[in-house]
């Protein structure tokens, strides 16, 4: 490759995972220079979303040495002798189309499939961040639909707003009072940190509360299944915690405190790269790390790749990239399950309009262990019409995916059986012991992906490496709006009026105020 | 606030590095032009209000922020595009042959109704032209595209390029709203979202 690449950089990230991908434009927002490295093709490893044919190679190959995907595979599922045989065209509109391997495939590209599924709370770390560093722009959302819940049998729609309750038919005014009651109670939380009645459940867990304030089994599973996502364990403070954060985030963008990224997960890295890449990252794809290691001299990182050597003040890697992490022992972390429907899953007050983006968090009997159930329609842009995507995300217990998942997939499919065309296991894996950033602190691993909502830790983490690499630096302050930046002739400070200190570009805006009032006048 | 326009088309500029891309964009957002851009720091995309028998038409013009040097551009920076303006210079052999290359990410990657346009830019350098005009015209048949050739340093049919494109993308627009397909629906995230904790509880309600 004829590069003419400069050699000297600030910082190198190697992989484009969600996480690095946000240090890199967190990075290059405040000038720093960065160069980005990925040995896939694609963005995103194993946060990004693929078509349906790059899915399976990717799970039909060895796993490669950087990869921290395992346990790959996948089936295609015969399609069931009810398929008409003779249809003629206006047939063919009225059915919709008949999914095979052959039709899916023809569409590949059409999907986008995550490997690591998430939705957002409306109000949510990600969406805040997202705000707040008008990364938004390049990011659109599809309000979830419904987040549901099991109840004697079928999975129902959980009633989120106000008027949800109001409406539903699936709990009695008693309940709904109670119910209204309970969340008003938990929105006031923290207030009143001396509020006697939450002060005795200190260090309890959030179940004694909920008998305490004597709720139905109907109200203490809609708030166990759905809104506080816990299981008998759970603190009352962590309980409270996530109850607010549900409902805080109602009422924002649609009828659910949830939102889906359009095009799938995989947005999200792409985002943070398009920011670096504006504010002057290099990006290089398909491009393996050979070597890395520490210049004791200059206490700089050289990092060769295809036969260049980058030096670096730091490096930011994504773990397995580097070739001196590769001996770390990796554990089962998340076990994903992934099925594609030409049916969607629930009844019809579910997927109104043709299918929704609908959510349910599932538990085991015991309640030791739970799973994310995520259906994705077209609406969500990751799939073309008449198929549903389902993702099921549990924390892995052991080296078999469609293990870890079965209990979770007899308790889906056993009341509706959908139209299953193809299904696909496989097992994310993280390091055994998170590495403290060897090589001297002048190397630092990112974390894999963890079991959560949103992208709290996720954040966290590129928070926590961007604090040890820059201190005092602020964490992705607003891009301005093109309407701000201003292109003037020759003036080249002009070009970079955003990187000017808060209190010149307070005065160069006044000034440009000024003028144009001048004008206005004249 | 009333919208002060009635359509907005997302337009992209794709080509090889060095062809112009950024200038183009100046020259029809600012009608300036600068040597001196070294690469396109700091600017996503340009906006510019045309009017088009007399409806306002809000272009927003994306730049590729340099990710099309190796052949990095996201499969984001297609979502939504509705026109995309292949570039090409007209003084680089090189970078006429990739029009073909970039013609293949753009069917792997934008909606397949997207509106095409070649331009061969920097076309005021006679002495230095490598590719003749004939064989861009050539090119744009065989996809079935239109084509100009362009200068943002004279200042030679950058506008027209860009006013052909948006008239091409209102047509195929308003047959499409003729055949009445309802639009579909996402959110964006809004900067001025200032609501309290309390917003759930604002929903009208009897209880």
């Amino acid at each position: 490759m004829a590069d003419d690449l400069p050699e000297q950089f600030d910082l190198i990230v190697i992989g484009t995972g969600f996480t690095e991908s946000c240090i890199a434009a967190a990075a290059s927002r405040v000038g720093k220079s960065v160069l980005h490295l990925d040995i896939n093709d694609y963005y995103g490893n194993v946060w990004g979303s693929l078509g349906i044919e790059d899915l399976i190679s990717l799970l039909a190959r060895e796993a490669a040495p950087h990869s921290t995907l395992r346990n790959g595979s996948y089936h295609w599922h015969e399609q069931s002798a009810a398929t008409p045989t003779s249809e003629t065209e206006e047939m063919k509109v009225e059915t919709g189309q008949v999914w095979t391997r052959e039709t899916v495939l023809a569409m590949s590209r059409r999907f986008c499939i995550d490997l690591c599924p998430r939705v957002l709370y409306s109000a949510g770390e990600l969406v805040q961040l997202l705000i707040k560093s008008n990364i938004c722009r390049y990011t659109e959302f599809r309000a979830v639909d419904n987040v549901c819940m099991h109840q004697n049998g079928t999975i129902v729609s959980v009633p989120c707003s106000r008027s949800d309750i109001f409406n539903t038919k699936s709990l009695t005014i008693v309940e709904k009072r109670l119910l209204m009651k309970f969340m008003n109670a938990c929105n006031d939380y923290g207030e009143d940190k001396c509020n006697e009645d939450t002060l005795a459940f200190r260090g309890r867990t959030f179940f004694d509360y909920l008998k305490a304030q004597r709720v139905t089994e109907k109200i203490a599973s809609c708030v166990t299944q759905a809104i506080a996502m816990c299981g008998p364990d759970t603190s009352f403070e962590e309980g409270m915690l996530r109850t607010q954060r549900f409902l805080h985030s109602l009422g924002r963008y649609g009828n659910t405190p949830f939102l889906y990224p359009m095009y799938g997960c995989g947005e999200f890295p792409q985002s943070f790269c398009r920011q670096c890449a504006v504010y002057g990252g290099i990006y290089c794809l398909k491009r393996s790390v050979d070597d890395c290691s520490v210049d004791v001299n200059s206490n700089e990182v050289l990092i060769s790749s295809a036969g260049t050597t980058f030096r670096a003040k730091h490096v930011v890697s994504a773990p397995r990239y580097l070739p001196a992490s590769r001996d770390y022992v990796m554990r089962p972390h998340l076990s994903r399950g992934l099925f594609l429907s030409s049916t969607p899953l629930g009844n019809d007050v579910l997927n109104k309009g043709g299918g929704g983006v609908n959510i349910l968090r599932l538990m085991d009997n015991e309640g030791a262990r739970e799973a994310i159930f995520i259906q994705l329609s077209h609406y969500s842009g990751a799939c073309p019409k008449g198929l549903y995507l389902f993702h099921l995300t549990t924390p892995a217990v052991s080296d078999d995916p469609a293990a870890d998942l079965r209990i979770f997939t007899l308790q889906l499919f056993q009341y509706a059986e959908p139209e299953i065309i193809f299904s696909s296991y496989f097992t994310l894996t993280a390091q055994s012991q998170p590495d403290k950033g060897g090589a001297d602190d002048i190397v630092y691993y990112t974390d894999a992906p963890s079991y959560e909502m949103d992208y709290y830790d996720a954040i966290a983490n590129a928070r926590h490496i961007f604090g040890k690499l820059y201190t005092d630096v602020e964490f992705l302050p607003r891009a301005p709006d093109v309407e701000e930046i201003v292109v003037d002739g020759e003036d080249p400070s002009a070009l970079n009026e955003h990187s000017l200190p808060e209190d010149l570009r307070a005065q160069l805006q006044d000034m440009q105020q000024a003028t144009e009032e001048m004008d206005i006048q004249d | 606030m009333a919208k002060t326009y009635d359509y907005l088309f997302k337009l992209l500029l794709i080509g090889d590095s060095g062809v112009g891309k950024t200038c183009i964009l100046f020259r029809f957002s600012e009608d300036a032009f600068n040597t001196t851009f070294i690469s396109t720091i700091g600017i996503d995309f340009k906006i510019r209000t045309i009017e088009l028998d007399n409806k306002k038409i809000k272009l927003q013009i994306w730049d590729t922020a340099g990710q099309e040097r190796f052949r990095t551009i996201t499969t984001a920076y297609y979502r939504g595009a509705m026109g995309i303006m292949l570039v090409y210079d007209i003084t680089q052999e090189k970078s006429f042959e990739n029009i073909k290359n970039w013609i293949r990410n753009i069917e792997e990657n934008a909606s397949a109704d997207v509106e095409k346009m070649l331009l061969g830019n920097k076309c005021e350098l006679h002495d230095k032209r490598q590719v003749s005009k004939e064989r861009g015209e050539q090119l744009a048949i065989e996809y079935g595209i239109k084509f100009m050739e362009t200068s943002a340093k004279a200042s030679i049919n950058v506008e027209e390029a860009f006013l052909t494109l948006a008239s091409d993308i209102k047509a195929k627009t308003e047959k499409r709203m003729e055949a009445n397909n309802p639009p579909k629906g996402g959110h964006q995230l809004k900067t001025l979202d200032s609501r309290t904790k309390d917003s759930w509880l604002s929903r009208c309600s009897l209880l």
